[in-house]
């Protein structure tokens, strides 16, 4: 039975364990859980029973700089008591971390309570430790400086907006007396503030709660470079009416003014470079969206009187931040140097407006004059590609005036004498007629007749010499030219006589004619009145030896007498070989 | 055969030169119609059968004057003085066509002994300095022979004196001939034709930009290389250009 007593015992007590656990409390609370190590921390030990033996935990890694403070509430309401006994300690923590607070004990009423140990995170120094959530604070909270981009990755000189609101909670006011502490550089940007008439309090919500905020400023910024650009930030300082808490008689707020800081954070922009791929070659650098024209104020003219011609850009982008593409004029036009306008409005989506150059040109001489077309490139921010725009081609028709001369181009002065001489007159019709050559002409120069026209008359002198002498040579000998003409004459008619050799018959009677033939030619002899005794007589008459002319004659009676005889081959020969010379020494003896 | 087929190029040819010569006529009365483009259609037919004349060039530099072709004008008014260099007229046209150029290139002038030896040489082409080499060779040759066979003292003197002064003219006409023929190759003079050309100084896209050339400027083409062509101003600034934006004038 002893069991069941002391079973029914335990029962008991746990019973009213459960009952008095329900009614005691121990909790450590901490003022906060997360601190730098400069700051302080205060941990209250709370109980609802007096108890005894308080054991503080040993507050490993803290110092206690302040406590134990010991404080007692009680209070009744309706008809409830309650109590509170509190042990606090002020700690300072010794180094980083987390750190743990251990249990704190303590006995009431017979039985120990424990506290559950606290984790506590402390971290790097603070600013302003263990400040009271005063007005600063308050301050701090309750105003916002924002920069707005519109922007963070634009391209290279694509227009971004910021725009500097201040924010301010219905707690906190501000009175108007704000200025502004550093205004932001814009390094790398071509920026254009847009002027604010007036601040204009908007109520808006920021980060779910009510406030009101005012438009402190706005730029337009062009990145003129690519990347990491920064902008800098705005920084105002503001004088800040924070309600103190307390009130004055009437009840009314009393609001302490805090002068305060407001900074916007700097921001960075990433910038994109424009695309190289397809980038025109004329591109001067205009991002947006442009339209482009050449024109002239006239395009009939006299020489001397001036006309002007305007390029002109117009639309909306990086207006005054490119150049105009130049006008390129004949160079025999008198130009000067162009008049640039620039009508831009600065907006908060960029710059627009329009941008011309012109040029007053004033032809000097009568002629046709082309400005020839000119091409506008820039970067379409809506299609991310490069467009160009070509204007037309402009003739400027110089009517009248005088025809520039050869040395126009170096001599100025229009009035002077040889202008008037060189000016030639108008425009020449076309020809009428043409002698026509083949295209492919063979040059003569350097040509193989050419070489062999030149040398070949070099050639010809020592020829001619050489044949003059030879000539002379045969002029001095006169017996070797007589034999040699004699035998010349002698082959000449004794040609067909040879041809004949061998055959009797027709030998001898062609070696007669031969001779006859001879005689005939040399003698003036008519063959009618041909016998030997004339021929003997005639050539007797010549001074021919008569020696020769009895063999002449013997020839001749051998000629006859051969058609009766038979004559062998020899005969014929030694025959032919006699004629041969009888003629030339009669030839030669002849006068 | 053979004499039937020369008989036949000889016709044929005489046949294309009258047919040129109607093609001829029909174009400049397109372009006294002021139908510029379809007379320069007409006047490159005839150009395309083999055949020019300083005449056609002329036209055809009209024809492209009246259709503010600048690059096409000065060409063909260049290559007309080239065929035929003492023409006024073409001269004059010439005039008017440069001052729709847009370049003014100063010219550095030649001075001193260079431009006169340059004027002397230039007074005949290279083929009439060869002819007149030539007649001074034979001249030479008949005088010193007749020099050489002569008996009368007075006329052997004259002979010997009028042969030496035409060898003198006779090597002089060659030497001078050769310089023609030096001068010509050294001259290939070739016009702008794109509207906007770069010059760079290297033969290649990515070098340097040396200066810039528009339509109609005369330059003179030294040397080239891939398909770039060294080119020389009349100011003596030097630079490579595309060859496809020149053409050159000597190149019928």
């Amino acid at each position: 039975m002893n069991l069941t007593k002391s079973i029914s015992l335990l029962f008991l007590i746990l019973i009213t364990s459960i009952a008095t656990s329900q009614d005691v409390k121990f909790e450590a609370k901490v003022s906060k859980k997360k601190l730098g190590v400069n700051e302080r921390l205060r941990i209250d030990f709370e109980m609802n029973k007096d108890g005894d033996n308080f054991v503080p935990p040993s507050f490993d890694g803290f110092t206690v700089v302040g406590g134990p403070n010991t404080s007692l509430m009680n209070s009744y309401v309706n008809g409830k008591k309650t109590y509170q006994k509190t042990y606090s300690y002020f700690l300072a923590p010794n180094k980083k971390g987390k750190l743990t607070i251990k249990q704190a004990k303590i006995e009431i009423e017979g039985e120990i309570y424990k506290t559950f140990p606290i984790t506590v995170t402390v971290t790097n120094a603070v600013d302003r430790p263990n400040a009271p959530p005063g007005a600063a604070d308050i301050a701090d909270d309750n105003i916002h400086l924002i920069a707005e981009v519109s922007k963070t990755n634009p391209y290279l000189n694509e227009p971004v907006t910021v725009v500097y609101k201040l924010y301010v909670s219905r707690e906190v006011g501000i009175d108007g007396n704000w200025r502004e502490k550093q205004t932001p550089r814009y390094n790398d940007f071509w920026s254009q503030n847009i002027e604010i008439k007036g601040l204009n309090v908007q109520k808006t919500k920021y980060k779910g709660e009510d406030y009101r905020y005012v438009v402190l400023r706005k730029t337009v910024l062009y990145p003129q470079k690519s990347g990491k650009l920064k902008i800098e930030p705005l920084v105002l300082d503001v004088n800040v009416e924070v309600p103190s808490g307390r009130t004055d008689i009437f009840g009314r707020q009393l609001m302490t003014k805090v002068p305060k800081t407001v900074t916007a954070g700097s921001r960075t922009l990433n910038v994109k470079p424009l695309p190289e791929q397809g980038k025109p070659a004329d591109y001067k650098g205009a991002v947006g969206n442009f339209s482009f024209s050449v024109t002239t104020s006239k395009t009939q003219l006299d020489a001397t009187e001036s006309l002007q011609a305007t390029v002109e850009v117009s639309g909306k982008g990086n207006m005054n931040l490119f150049e105009l593409p130049e006008l390129t004029t004949p160079s025999s036009l008198e130009v000067y140097e162009p008049e640039h306008k620039e009508n831009i409005r600065t907006t908060l989506s960029g710059m627009q407006g329009r941008v011309s150059d012109t040029y007053t040109i004033v032809p000097q001489y009568r002629g046709k004059y082309p400005l020839p077309p000119i091409s506008f490139s820039y970067f379409d921010l809506a299609t991310e590609t490069y467009k160009r725009i070509t204007s037309d081609e402009i003739i400027i028709d110089v009517l009248k005036g005088p025809t520039a001369g050869s040395n126009s181009t170096t001599n100025d002065t229009v009035d002077s004498p040889k202008q008037t001489v060189t000016t030639s007159g108008s425009f020449a019709f076309i020809k009428t007629t043409s002698n026509w050559v083949t295209i492919s002409e063979e040059k003569f120069f350097k040509s193989n007749l050419f070489w062999a026209l030149l040398l070949i008359p070099f050639l010809c002198i020592p020829i001619a010499i050489i044949l003059r002498k030879k000539q002379d040579a045969r002029n001095a000998d006169v017996k070797g030219m007589k034999r040699r003409k004699a035998d010349k004459l002698a082959k000449k008619y004794l040609s067909e006589a040879k041809k004949n050799l061998g055959q009797k018959e027709t030998f001898y009677e062609s070696l007669e004619r031969a001779l006859h033939n001879y005689l005939k030619a040399k003698l003036h002899i008519e063959t009618s009145d041909f016998n030997k005794e004339k021929i003997q007589g005639l050539l007797i008459d010549l001074k021919v030896e008569s020696a020769i002319v009895s063999d002449f004659i013997s020839i001749l009676e051998s000629c006859e007498l051969a058609r009766y005889t038979p004559i062998t081959q020899v005969t014929m020969e030694n025959d032919y070989e006699k004629a041969a010379k009888t003629i030339s020494s009669i030839d030669k003896q002849m006068r | 055969m053979r004499a039937i087929l020369l008989l036949f190029t000889v016709c044929f040819s005489v046949l294309s030169f009258s047919q040129n010569d109607a093609l001829f006529d029909e174009a400049n009365k397109l372009y006294n119609d002021k139908k510029y483009a379809e007379s320069i259609e007409k006047y490159e037919s005839i150009l395309n059968s083999g055949i020019h004349s300083a005449e056609l060039y002329h036209n055809l530099g009209n024809a492209n004057y009246k259709l503010n072709n600048t690059a096409q004008s000065i060409y063909y008014f260049e290559k007309a003085l080239l065929l035929n260099p003492d023409d006024s007229e073409i001269k004059n046209n010439l005039r008017y066509a440069e001052k729709m150029r847009i370049d003014a290139i100063d010219k550095v002038p030649k001075v001193g002994f260079a431009r006169i030896v340059n004027n002397i040489v230039n007074t005949f082409s290279a083929d009439s300095w060869a002819k007149i080499a030539i007649s001074g060779v034979i001249l030479f040759v008949l005088l010193f022979l007749m020099y050489h066979f002569a008996y009368a003292t007075t006329r052997k003197r004259i002979a010997f004196i009028v042969s030496a002064i035409s060898l003198i003219v006779a090597c002089f006409s060659v030497f001078m001939a050769f310089q023609k023929e030096r001068l010509h190759k050294k001259d290939n003079p070739a016009i702008v034709f794109a509207q906007e050309s770069r010059v760079k100084a290297e033969a290649n896209k990515s070098s340097e930009e040396v200066f810039r050339l528009h339509e109609g400027t005369k330059v003179q083409v030294l040397e080239t290389y891939e398909d770039w062509s060294k080119i020389k101003l009349s100011d003596d600034s030097t630079g490579w250009i595309l060859s496809a934006d020149i053409q050159l004038l000597r190149s019928f």
